[in-house]
């Protein structure tokens, strides 16, 4: 029997430290985000005050009553064991990079390869965070490196403001679309 | 273009700007300027106009009609997005669809002057009636009087398009483009210009999709004229030749000659800039613009533009003037039927999406297929698919390099496949489940 984690319709968010997981959570969640975060004690903090330490957790209250939780994985690799954990039974990937990273094509090589099962199996789309703050590289580097790594065809990836939910729910959009063209929304 | 659509000896019709913006103010005087000089001349003041002209998207219009109260003797030409949204604010004012046809522009004026006179001359109804609300006559049985304004019919090839930032808009017809006239008083219930009857179609979709009939699923040739648009004649051609300019020679490219500049820079990043707000920017790119009108001048960087310009990546720039001038329609020398394949899904957080766009671009990824199939297969509009496909070509995500396997799959689709086998067999697990989908796509659509 599955355990009641994996029997929810839920929709796991990913990505780099500083990607703007929690953020995207907390724009489309319908309540208050239930967040880990607890102040960086390792490298993490250079690059924020505080990090996701187990998950975050949001909800898309449906209007029949049912659930969508939106599930935000840790972003540190030490944690890395969640990920298969959390993501079970799930419904798609949305995967945030932080443009700002050191290098973030390499950020984007070790999710796709940590979600590999998981991908293969539902979809993902990519929202790519902080290309105002670093032009480079653009949305055409990111689809060169997905169609290098194999991805064919190359899923959806967007420049994102992690903070807009318009941003936010247009990759879920994308997300459900690449799961079903022929979706209506009925 | 419009110089011969008044015919030799008739009088040049005195128009003035009533109420229009200064952008399209200047680019009608440059119209009258360059093409219209033996047909209109700009009246500098009311009095002397025999005809004016009114935008009525602009605040204060009903303020504008006030002004013509003492001039019953003036014809009136209105224009807007939304004609048909306005005829019922304004009935009995001719209202003309933006963009406007330019061509078609200077002989409306003379009969709009033409017919206000003749409407004076004879007992006037238009002179009891307030002119903001006039009241529909009461037309007795029997009656044969003409109606006192033109009458748009869909069988009457009328204005469209206006510019509202083309120095000279060359006539391209849009059949479908929103043109109306409220309805003649003799018929004050007609129903609304077939051109405007398409469903449940909304405005917006109209405007930025045209109402084009679907093609046959089968080829057919030849292919009606009015499902193409040449991209030389619109700012989206200039465009392209600052693109291949500034990519031949490494530097930024202006596009020179228009009300505002606009610049395309490929390096470090590829970058388009502007001072055209977005605004602006939707008309100018559903507008004709001859390639005479602008030039395409060289750069060393993009400081001639403001520091108030909007930086867009080319991609993104390119799929929304693109998409604009397409309304629907595909670049000419497209070839319906032939299949071809997305590259890659485009920023949808920052471009213009048309109606079905997601689902388009989700099919179109993953599959070779044509325009027209991939609007079967989806049970869509061909229009929809025209403009995503219009917008992805000049934002270079169309592939075309198919394989010869993929052409005969594409090509003998079923036209009318049922939208679920759009998804492919990896995809089949996915709909054992497609109402938690739908229902989250519902609770997105309407939360955002």
């Amino acid at each position: 029997m599955r355990s009641e984690r994996a029997r929810h319709n839920k929709i796991i968010f990913s990505g780099t430290v500083g990607a703007g997981k929690s953020t995207a959570i907390a724009a489309l969640s319908d309540i208050p985000p239930v967040s880990t975060e607890a102040v960086a004690s390792d490298e993490t903090a250079k690059l924020k005050r505080t990090t996701t330490v187990a998950m975050d957790y949001g909800v898309l209250n449906l209007p029949d009553g049912e659930k969508v939780m939106l599930y935000g994985t840790p972003g540190q690799e030490r944690f890395s064991f969640m990920w298969d954990i959390l993501s079970e039974g799930g419904i798609g990937l949305v995967l945030l990079i932080n443009n700002a990273n050191p290098d973030p094509l390499a950020d984007l090589q070790g999710y796709l390869s940590a979600f590999k099962d998981f991908i293969s199996s539902t979809a993902v789309a990519i929202g790519v965070t902080h290309m105002d703050s670093s032009e480079t590289p653009n949305l055409e580097n990111y689809r060169a490196k997905l169609a290098e790594l194999g991805h064919h065809p190359i899923p959806a990836i967007f420049r994102v403001d992690a903070r807009s939910r318009d941003d936010v729910a247009m990759l879920v959009k994308a997300l459900l679309y690449t799961l079903n063209p022929g979706l209506i929304d009925a | 273009m419009s110089r011969h659509s008044i015919l030799p000896g008739q009088p040049v019709t005195a128009l003035f700007l009533l109420h229009v913006g200064s952008m399209d103010a200047r680019l009608i005087g440059l119209s009258v300027e360059r093409h219209w000089k033996h047909s209109v001349r700009l009246a500098s003041e009311l009095e002397s106009a025999r005809v004016v002209l009114v935008d009525c998207d602009r605040p204060g219009v009903e303020a504008a009609f006030e002004r013509l109260s003492p001039h019953p003797r003036i014809g009136v030409v209105c224009y807007a997005f939304h004609p048909k949204d306005h005829s019922q604010r304004f009935p009995n004012r001719v209202i003309l669809g933006k963009p406007l046809n330019l061509e078609a522009l200077p002989s409306i004026l003379a009969k709009a002057a033409h017919d206000s006179a003749r409407t004076i001359a004879a007992p006037s109804l238009r002179r009891a009636a307030p002119l903001t609300q006039p009241a529909p006559p009461t037309i007795q049985p029997g009656s044969e009087e003409p109606p006192r304004v033109p009458i748009v019919t869909p069988a009457s090839p009328v204005p469209a398009v206006v510019v509202a930032a083309a120095p000279i808009v060359q006539a391209e017809l849009q059949p479908q483009s929103g043109t109306t006239a409220a309805p003649p008083v003799s018929a004050p219930q007609a129903d609304p210009p077939g051109s405007l009857g398409h469903g449940v179609q909304t405005d917006d979709e109209r405007d930025l999709c045209g109402a084009l009939e679907d093609l046959p699923a089968h080829p057919v040739h030849p292919l009606p004229d009015k499902i193409f648009f040449n991209p030389d004649n619109y700012l989206i051609g200039h465009l392209q030749r600052a693109f291949d300019q500034a990519s031949s020679t490494g530097r930024p490219h202006l596009i020179a000659g228009l009300p505002r500049l606009i610049g395309v820079r490929l390096q470090p990043a590829s970058i388009c800039v502007t001072d055209f707000r977005d605004n602006q920017l939707r008309p100018l790119s559903m507008a004709q613009l001859p390639q005479t009108t602008a030039r395409i001048v060289s750069a060393s960087t993009l400081s001639h533009i403001s520091n108030h310009g909007t930086t867009w990546t080319t991609e993104d720039f390119f799929w929304n003037v693109a998409a604009w001038a397409a309304r629907g329609r595909l670049p000419e020398g497209t070839d319906p039927y032939q299949p071809v394949r997305l590259r890659a899904w485009p920023n949808f957080t920052k471009v213009f999406m048309s109606p079905h766009a997601l689902r388009i671009v989700a099919l179109w990824v993953r599959t070779w297929a044509s325009p027209i199939d991939v609007a079967a297969r989806l049970g869509i509009p061909q229009r929809y698919v025209f403009s995503v496909y219009a917008s992805a070509r000049f934002a270079g995500l169309i592939d075309a390099r198919k394989p010869r396997a993929a052409t005969v799959e594409a090509r003998t689709a079923t036209p009318t496949q049922p939208t679920t086998n759009a998804a492919p067999p990896a995809q089949q697990q996915q709909q054992q489940r497609p109402s938690i989908l739908s229902r989250i796509l519902r609770k997105l659509l309407n939360a955002v």
